[in-house]
């Protein structure tokens, strides 16, 4: 024996060295270096699985009963293959929701129902009481051993007596201190437990090598190695090794219960609560899954490798399996080999504790969040909450551990440690079917879940909670042998009938039938409500989400809140600090307007981050019921935005609704390109879609002025008549001038005074504004719509296919645009055209009429021929030639050029042909005519601004006398047959319409025969050819001389030919007239 | 040749139905009737045949888990190589 001093001390230094590791542990976080974020760490706190009844009850039980024992840790080892999937999935959602413990995670997956969260409290609560008893039996009982003491008052001195308290009391007030210490300082249940975990992981390392420590001595020191153990007891007593070393068959292990105990403990290593919270809550990164998988069955392995040596050793030394739960203890002591025992003591002490302080912190957690918070959130929040609150957690662990003392003092004497541990699985057994169904089944519902939850803890409870204080004695023993009211089919422990089981196959195989039959049955009948299924995205789908988030907002708030109200309502909470560094977080990453407001569309996001802040200190359900009081205190609630696209789905970017109407707003644009009716029946189709009131499409005209061109649907002519010139103080010229959509979901809370005077008169709730525009240019009007019926009406997409559809408006707008502009250009062009073609028929008469001003055919004379020619450029010309026979032997002959080509040239020529006529037999000589004839038609040429060139010819055919006068024209070429040249005819004259008084000198030469006179105007002389050279008198002197013999008519038509030809494509710039005579 | 081979193990070991299979298999190897079969009074190397099985089948499950989750690495550095 050990005196109580050095065994109080020894166990006091232990846990100082504890604190001092979680302290280290502690300060090492707040410096930013977490030593507990590593796989080791985290596969050691795993292995807080290893209880007491690990370190004590496996020796018991493999003595008692046998091999079934190891089950205990198979079944976690089995399930750890899965952990890479099944914990990852939970981890992953749980940081995401911020989840504080299965309650938490559970009753989330199910709609945050604050029932459900209730309901799996209070079967944790009563369901782990017997494990927390278990530990606490531990202690005090090893405690009394090592000490050889049953009572505790000896702890104080001597001398005062003191009413002797249940030895259990000092270890349960002792554990519970421990654990608010550890995990009670703070309220933030979502956060890590960094010095917790750090202790948890030396406790772990302690109770491994005290365990293996004792496995050896007692294997190797007390007995000659494993085979020494077993051959021996084989020798001794025969059934006894049979019995431990066997299954099935009488006094054996059933087959039957070898299951039941597996399969409960496959599900306990992830549904105990203090597991949850472990391996889920305190895990730092999902990396360290992986080494967990093989670090967690290898030191369940280990631990386990002694208990059947052990077990059998001690069988073998005490000739007894009675008291062998404590054989890890006595097997040292009764050796004499103190420190050892010390050590074991120290390892079960270990175990218990680290037990007994996550399970209670992982369940005073639900305690505060699922049965506290429904009652604190009915009530205002107040500045002392958050202290009340921490208070309320700490209380909920003294209540977690006297619940278990409890159980203890009732119950304790009567069941071995596995036995208790196990009423305490199959509790947590109840957890498995809406865990798993939750993770992995879209379908499972709420009602489903608290269904199966609730049978299933009822039939746990009658037929393993209830027999355990029956048996105790602590009831009347008739309901176990009887059945209440004598009815055998209703016996406890043999359920509807069901014998042949043992008392946990029975519980196990009625409570999972009716628990799993229920949430099937409610999860296919009933179905879910709407917050559930936005939960069960978030579950069942974390992975799939991840890439497919919906792009936008399916909620919003109906009255705007300011991040200041959420900070103050976190603050009420959490307390100020903690409430600060979240919003600061929160809001680093995102954009505030200028109003310090962030925009609608991102409200019900920051609503649902301080639902998460809360959450990670309240639980889901709580935090949520507060978060929706407090905005319905405010008169904002949470409404769904008006399902416009009622099949939108995760996966498809935009619905089938939207595609549609897209489609068909493009064939209606596509089918016309007449701009009024693409608008009405755009504005027709967006109304009838969307189910506005008012559709309208105005444009903005030249003076700047936007003006409604179109509209569909309820005539509001306070809105279709306002002709506005855009500005930022209306809402339509805000979107017009900054080229963006601008909407109000709620015209209650317009901020524009004149709006909302508007609005409220015409009863619009919400309406839009969108430019209609294409991209990157300035807008060409707005569309906008009204609605009279719905809040909350323009969602993101709603507000992109308004924009996409203004977008091609635009496009159709552009191209009337560019019609209009193209058809007046047309009819101009047309009018043009009609004119010229009218002007070129005038101008055609006109040149017919003056080439029939022209003589017909030149006179006949003796023994003189003529030829003569006109080809005029254009239509009319100034060209002229002229006969005038006087008599038989004489003959005047004219050529004249009108400066120019129009048509006053040619009026000018008619004019001066008319005044010829009629002087020309009175007047006498061709000087005399040309200066009559300048005279008279000097001031019209003045006015004019024309000029006439002119070369008047008298000939005396009979004399063969030529007379001439020139009025400025060309001189005219005489070929004189006899010399065989060339010669000029000149005489000095001005031009017509220079001078009013005019001389003109005359002159007369002698004619031969066969001489050849050219008259021409300067339309030959002046053709040019392609590179601009001119015909040129040198060149037209020559072709005289070698057609002088030819007719006349014939030397006309080679001129003619040969200047066409020098001038080859070039159009003829000048009227050419030729007039030519040949002396016969 | 021995390096595609382990890529070739690796990759079904990384499969989702590979670790299901395993699952069910260590689930129906730790239950009636395969335990009956070890279930006898006989002593192999001086320890009990039903123990032998349990132990020595837990630790190569345990070799397995670890070979599974090199397995995972090793795809997801195959997948960071590729990418």
């Amino acid at each position: 024996m050990l005196s109580i001093e050095l065994v109080t001390g020894i166990s006091l230094l232990y846990i100082a060295l504890l604190f001092l590791v979680a302290y280290y542990a502690d300060k090492k976080k707040e410096q930013g270096h977490s030593i507990i974020s590593n796989p080791h760490i985290y596969s050691l706190s795993i292995a807080v699985y290893a209880t007491s009844w690990t370190f004590f009850g496996s020796v018991g039980r493999a003595a008692t009963t046998g091999p079934d024992f190891l089950l205990i840790y198979l079944g976690p080892s089995l399930t750890a293959v899965s952990w890479w999937f099944l914990l990852r999935k939970i981890v992953r959602i749980s940081k995401e929701n911020n989840i504080t413990s299965i309650a938490d995670f559970i009753s989330s997956r199910y709609g945050k129902s604050q029932w459900l969260g209730a309901i799996i409290t209070v079967i944790a609560i009563l369901g782990i009481m017997p494990y927390i008893a278990l530990q606490l039996k531990v202690v005090s009982t090893t405690f009394a051993m090592i000490t050889g003491n049953r009572g505790i008052h000896l702890l104080f001195h001597e001398g005062v007596s003191l009413a002797s308290p249940h030895p259990g009391l000092f270890a349960a007030l002792s554990l519970a201190i421990f654990s608010i210490v550890f995990g009670a300082r703070r309220l933030v249940s979502s956060e890590r437990h960094e010095g917790l975990v750090a202790a948890i992981a030396v406790e772990s390392i302690v109770k491994l090598i005290a365990f293996l420590i004792v496995g050896v001595f007692v294997t190797y020191y007390l007995f000659d190695g494993f085979a020494d153990i077993f051959s021996r007891l084989a020798a001794k007593d025969p059934t006894l090794y049979l019995h431990l070393t066997t299954l099935g068959g009488p006094g054996k292990v059933s087959y039957m219960s070898w299951f039941n105990i597996f399969f409960m403990s496959v599900g306990a290593i992830m549904l105990l609560p203090r597991q949850f919270h472990i391996m889920v809550i305190e895990n730092s990164n999902e990396e360290h899954i992986k080494a967990a998988m093989w670090w967690f069955p290898a030191y369940m392995f280990l631990i386990n490798l002694f208990v059947l040596p052990i077990a059998l050793g001690g069988v073998l030394l005490s000739g007894s399996s009675s008291d062998a739960d404590y054989f890890v203890l006595t097997l040292p002591l009764s050796s004499g080999h103190h420190w050892l025992a010390l050590l074991a003591f120290l390892g079960g002490f270990s175990a218990a504790a680290g037990m007994v302080i996550v399970e209670s912190l992982a369940i005073s957690t639900m305690f505060l969040n699922h049965l506290v918070m429904p009652v604190i959130v009915k009530l205002k929040p107040r500045e002392w909450f958050p202290i009340l609150l921490i208070n309320l957690k700490r209380f909920g662990i003294f209540l977690v551990i006297f619940l278990g003392y409890l159980y203890f003092r009732i119950v304790g004497e009567t069941y071995m440690l596995m036995n208790m541990g196990l009423i305490s699985f199959a509790a947590a057994a109840q957890f498995g079917p809406a865990l798993l169904g939750g993770l992995y089944w879209h379908r499972g519902n709420k009602a489903g879940a608290i269904t199966g939850l609730i049978l299933g803890f009822l039939i746990w409870f009658y037929t393993l909670l209830l027999p355990s204080f029956i048996k105790s004695g602590w009831w009347q023993t008739g309901l176990l042998e009887s059945g209440p009211f004598g009815i055998d089919f209703l016996k406890p422990t043999e359920l509807f009938g069901l014998t042949g089981f043992d008392i946990w196959s029975n519980s196990i195989f009625w409570s999972m039938f009716f628990n799993i039959g229920a949430y099937l049955a409610c999860s296919i009948i009933l179905s879910q409500s709407d917050p559930e299924k936005e939960q069960v995205r978030k579950f069942v789908d974390i992975f799939e989400t991840e890439r497919e988030e919906v792009p936008w907002e399916t909620k919003r708030l109906s009255k705007p809140v300011t991040i200041m109200q959420f900070v103050n309502l976190m603050e009420k909470f959490i307390g100020a600090a903690q409430a600060h560094i979240a919003i600061a977080e929160y809001l680093g990453e995102r954009e505030i307007d200028e109003k310090g407001g962030v925009s609608e569309f991102e409200l019900p996001q920051l609503k649902r981050f301080t639902e998460k802040t809360l959450a990670g200190s309240l639980g889901a359900a709580a935090s949520g019921a507060i978060v929706e009081s407090f905005l319905s205190d405010l008169g904002s609630k949470m409404e769904p935005v008006f399902d416009i696209f009622s099949t939108v789905r995760a996966e498809l970017s935009e619905s089938r609704e939207a595609l549609s109407v897209r489609f068909r707003a493009s064939i209606l644009m596509n089918r016309t390109i007449d701009l009024s009716i693409i608008m009405k029946e755009l504005l027709d189709l967006l109304r009838n879609e969307f189910k506005f009131d008012l559709a309208i499409i105005r444009l903005k005209q030249n003076n700047g002025l936007l003006i409604t061109e179109s509209y569909s649907g309820t005539e509001i002519p306070a809105i279709l008549e306002r002709e506005i010139l855009p500005d930022i103080n209306s809402f339509i010229g805000d979107a017009y001038l900054s080229n963006k959509p601008r909407f109000i979901n709620d015209t209650r809370h317009i901020t524009k005074p004149e709006s909302k005077d508007l609005m409220e008169r015409e009863g619009i709730r919400s309406f839009a504004h969108i430019p209609i525009t294409r991209e990157g240019e300035s807008p060409l009007g707005i569309l906008s719509v009204f609605s009279r019926s719905i809040i909350g009406l323009f969602t993101p997409p709603l507000i992109d296919l308004l924009s996409s559809l203004s977008g091609q408006l635009a496009q159709a707008v552009r191209i009337d645009t560019e019609m209009v502009e193209k058809e007046r250009e047309r009819q101009q062009k047309e009018q043009a055209l009609l004119e010229n073609t009218r002007v070129a028929r005038e101008m055609e008469i006109a040149r017919q009429i003056q080439h029939s001003l022209l003589p017909a055919a030149p006179p006949e004379l003796p023994w003189v021929k003529f030829a003569a020619r006109c080809v005029s450029a254009t239509q009319v010309g100034g060209d002229y030639f002229d006969f005038f026979r006087r008599g038989d032997d004489l003959v005047d002959i004219i050529i004249a050029d009108v400066s120019g080509h129009s048509v006053g040239a040619a009026l000018i020529m008619v004019e001066a042909r008319s005044f010829l006529r009629a002087k020309v037999h009175s007047t006498g000589s061709a000087g005399k005519m040309l200066a009559t004839l300048n005279e008279l038609l000097y001031e019209d040429l003045t006015r004019a601004e024309l000029f006439i060139s002119m070369f008047y010819v008298k000939y005396n055919a009979e004399r063969r006398l030529l007379t001439y006068a020139n009025a400025g024209h060309n001189r005219p070429f005489l070929y004189r047959h006899r010399d065989g040249f060339c010669m000029e005819l000149d005489a000095e004259g001005l031009i017509l319409g220079v001078k009013r008084e005019v001389t003109f000198e005359e002159k007369s030469i002698q004619l031969q025969r066969g001489d050849l006179l050219l008259l021409y105007t300067d339309g030959i002389t002046e053709a040019r050819n392609a590179s601009g050279d001119f015909f040129g008198t040198d060149r037209l002197c020559a072709l005289i001389g070698e057609v002088y013999n030819e007719q006349p008519e014939q030397v006309v038509e080679t001129i003619l030919g040969e200047v066409t030809a020098f001038t080859s494509s070039q159009i003829a710039e000048d009227d050419i007239s030729m007039v030519v005579m040949k002396v016969l | 040749m021995g390096h595609r081979i382990i890529t070739r193990v690796m990759r079904y070991l990384n499969l989702k139905e590979t670790w299901v299979i395993l699952f069910i298999l260590g689930f129906i190897m730790l239950n009636f009737p395969f335990i009956h079969v070890f279930s006898t009074p006989g002593r192999i190397f001086g320890i009990p045949a039903l123990f032998l099985y349990l132990f020595l089948g837990w630790m190569i499950s345990i070799c397995i888990i670890y070979l599974f989750v090199k397995a995972i690495d090793h795809v997801d550095k195959d997948k960071g190589e590729q990418s």
